[in-house]
């Protein structure tokens, strides 16, 4: 997996592009093409050092195509190398990382001292880079009974250390697990004894992923990675004993990829929805021709069984939370007659929040489902067996990931899992809810065809609102969606958890958590807004809402609720401000909309005031259920 | 210089080429450590992994610390691949 396989290889011309970058007509889009590809150390480097020549206005125009994160390193080992890996692999993600990097062996330094140089970085999060070296594991095996285990004394010290750095530095901290080496001395016998490597690596692991999961920090499961790819594979004592580098180099891409995903997770760039075609992805053949007897799909056939576990992965998936849908070029009815007839499917027709079996372009029909589900482009993997298909989907549709498989259906699995596109960070009420919710959109969508007008489909849709303020219930959704929230967002800003829980504690922040319920469901969370106080004024720092409730008033709701808000609190005036993005275009004229006046405008931002005494209550079709925040 | 030296220093060139991108320096199998500014210990561990991964042997730990010329490390490519 060290090669990357999901990935494209780099085009003969690579190294050739690289050196006219500079000179090349539209340089960002050339810098995004080439950073997909699948590129070694060397590979990265060049093109990292093709970028640090561009003129700076190009630079500034390549940052602006992404999202900004600042991210410091401590580690016990030598990083340099890879950081222009891990520079290339975040622009692959959609990430402008800055690494703050540090000279190894600094971790206590920089966690210790308020004043060091990460603690004052105003980073977003800290990478603790520590492997097995880092601690005294091999030294104090053979210390006696009574003593403490050094699995506790090592997670301990992690815990302090992730402590300082969020203490006096205000940063998340993302942490690793650690890969066991391949060196035991008793055996099988290794992984009962106390204080013995492996047992130690075992239960030092299994309490950091205990202590992390209710924590703000974040984890890297560099042990999930390394019993990957083998650990006789990924440690290289030559490279350890000579410069410090903690892994053979030709891991370095594959871990800076993995890095980089997660890093794009905290900015909620996780892929949400998988487009599966269906002959030889789904089943194997083709069921236009062979027939439903003829496809292979289910137990007691060597390939049924390959394609059964996709199905099964995709059911997963699902159930984390991922929307599955259905892009493929058949007859419809031979298609759904697959799912409802055939007994070795183990996916079902209304696993899918839309089915797509036509004879069009698949390019078209996956713009069509990215429309109805209201998503990006961007936010879709499209897995297709047949490699035609996939170049000509990439070439008109360059945002989407279309993941790379090999001929033999056996190995798909496995490079499917390998791409890591759905990275999770956290599993919410509402991730197990999602695909409900999608199903319900599409129900909705029926209704709006033959409801006569807007207002009598609003007003059948049976809508509560209910508000409250930032709570510890709300919390993990509240920095979901402000992460991950692109086209309804006024202003785009990122927060974490820790953010979060000061908006909620600070008398300085008004706050308000929206629910929306209808006819078909519970759609859970789907607004969040943070107020700043000023003497008589609110400041409208964000104003974010899900896409799956956009066109339905909510938003005028929400507003009603804020004016009666600012009333009862006496305050005059409530400022908004819309700073443009790549994708929140859908609200440039939100405020204007809601009454407010555009009182400065320029290319960064622009600001909206409402005299809160001349607002007029929208009062849309939505009814108001129990908000916490009037009595 | 035997023929098996010539297509081993024939395929370096183009590793050196990938691994150093940054300067102007001509290429021989008289070519050290000084005459290439990016040649330092992390660059040289980019080329350690091209070279091992390009002919498909694996350096001893003493021997990468003796690769400082290029024509060390045909000789100790020539030795591996005979």
């Amino acid at each position: 997996m060290h090669d990357l396989p999901w990935l494209l290889a780099p085009s003969d011309d690579f190294n050739e592009r690289c050196i006219q970058l500079g000179r090349h007509q539209t340089p960002v889009a050339e810098v995004h093409a080439l950073a997909k590809y699948a590129l070694s150390i060397n590979q990265a480097n060049r093109l990292y050092q093709a970028i640090g020549k561009l003129t700076a206005e190009t630079r500034s125009l390549l940052s602006r195509s992404l999202t900004p994160f600042r991210l410091g390193i401590v580690s016990n080992a030598t990083m340099d190398l890879m950081i222009p890996s891990i520079v290339i692999s975040a622009i692959r993600n959609g990430i402008d990382i800055e690494v703050v990097s540090t000279d190894f062996g600094q971790v206590a330094q920089e966690a210790f001292d308020a004043g060091s140089k990460l603690n004052t970085a105003r980073l977003d999060a800290v990478l603790i880079a520590l492997d097995y070296h880092a601690y005294p594991f091999l030294a104090d095996q053979l210390s006696t009974s009574g003593e403490v285990l050094p699995s506790d004394k090592a997670f301990d010290y992690l815990k302090q250390i992730r402590d300082s750095f969020k203490q006096s530095g205000g940063m998340i901290c993302i942490a690793q697990t650690l890969a066991e080496p391949p060196y035991e001395f008793g055996g099988n016998f290794d992984a009962q004894l106390d204080g013995l490597l492996r047992k130690s690596l075992t239960e030092f692991n299994r309490a950091l992923v205990d202590d992390i999961r209710s924590s703000v920090d974040v984890l890297f499961d560099v042990a999930a990675l390394v019993n990957m790819v083998g650990a006789c594979q990924w440690f290289d004592e030559r490279q350890w004993y000579l410069s410090r580098v903690p892994m053979a180099n030709v891991f370095v891409p594959l871990y800076a990829e993995y890095l980089t995903k997660l890093v794009a997770a905290l900015r909620g760039k996780s892929k949400k929805c998988l487009v599966l075609d269906l002959d030889n992805t789904l089943w194997g053949g083709v069921v236009g021709d062979d027939g439903l007897e003829g496809i292979q799909i289910g137990q007691g056939n060597p390939v049924g069984e390959s394609f059964l576990a996709i199905q099964q992965w995709a059911k997963t998936l699902k159930d984390l939370g991922v929307i599955l849908t259905v892009c493929s070029k058949n007859d419809e009815n031979i298609a759904l007659e697959v799912f409802r007839k055939h007994s070795g499917m183990l996916l079902k027709e209304n696993d899918f929040a839309v089915f797509v079996a036509n004879w069009e372009d698949k390019a078209t029909n996956i713009r069509f489902i990215a429309e109805t589900l209201n998503i990006g482009l961007d936010a879709m993997v499209f897995v297709d067996d047949n490699p035609a298909e996939r170049e000509i989907v990439r070439t008109m549709l360059p945002e989407l990931t279309v993941p790379e498989l090999p001929k033999d259906s056996s190995q798909f699995l496995r490079i499917l899992c390998a791409g890591r596109f759905f990275e999770k960070i956290d599993f919410t009420e509402d991730d197990a809810q999602r695909n409900a919710q999608y199903l319900s959109n599409a129900r909705r969508q029926e209704i709006q065809k033959t409801a006569a007008t807007l207002e009598d489909y609003l007003a059948s849709l049976e809508m509560y609102i209910s508000f409250s303020p930032f709570n510890e219930l709300g919390r993990k959704r509240i920095v979901q969606l402000i992460n991950k929230t692109n086209q309804f967002n006024l202003t785009t800003r990122r927060y974490t958890e820790t953010d979060v829980l000061q908006f909620e504690n600070d008398q300085q922040y008004v706050t308000l958590q929206i629910e929306l319920q209808d006819k078909f469901g519970d759609n859970g969370m789907i607004s969040v807004v943070i107020c700043k106080v000023h003497q008589d004024r609110w400041d409208i720092d964000t104003w974010l809402m899900s896409c799956r409730v956009i066109k339905r008033r909510v938003e005028e709701a929400v507003c009603d609720q804020l004016v009666a808000l600012a009333r009862k609190s006496g305050i005059s005036k409530l400022r908004g401000f819309y700073r443009p993005t790549e994708k929140n275009g859908l609200v440039k004229e939100h405020y204007r909309q809601l009454g407010f006046d555009c009182i400065c405008s320029d290319e960064s931002e622009d600001i909206w005031d409402l005299a809160v005494e001349h607002y007029q209550m929208k009062n849309p079709p939505i009814t108001v259920r129990k908000s916490s925040v009037i009595q | 210089m035997s023929q098996d030296k010539e297509a081993i220093l024939d395929q370096l060139n183009s590793i050196f080429q990938d691994t150093f991108t940054e300067d102007n320096y001509s290429f021989s199998i008289n070519t050290t450590r000084d005459d290439i500014e990016e040649w330092d210990s992390l660059s040289h561990i980019r080329l350690l992994t091209a070279i091992e991964a390009n002919f498909g042997v694996q350096f001893d730990l003493d021997e990468i610390g003796n690769m400082i010329d290029v024509s060390t490390i045909v000789d100790l490519l020539h030795a591996k691949l005979a």
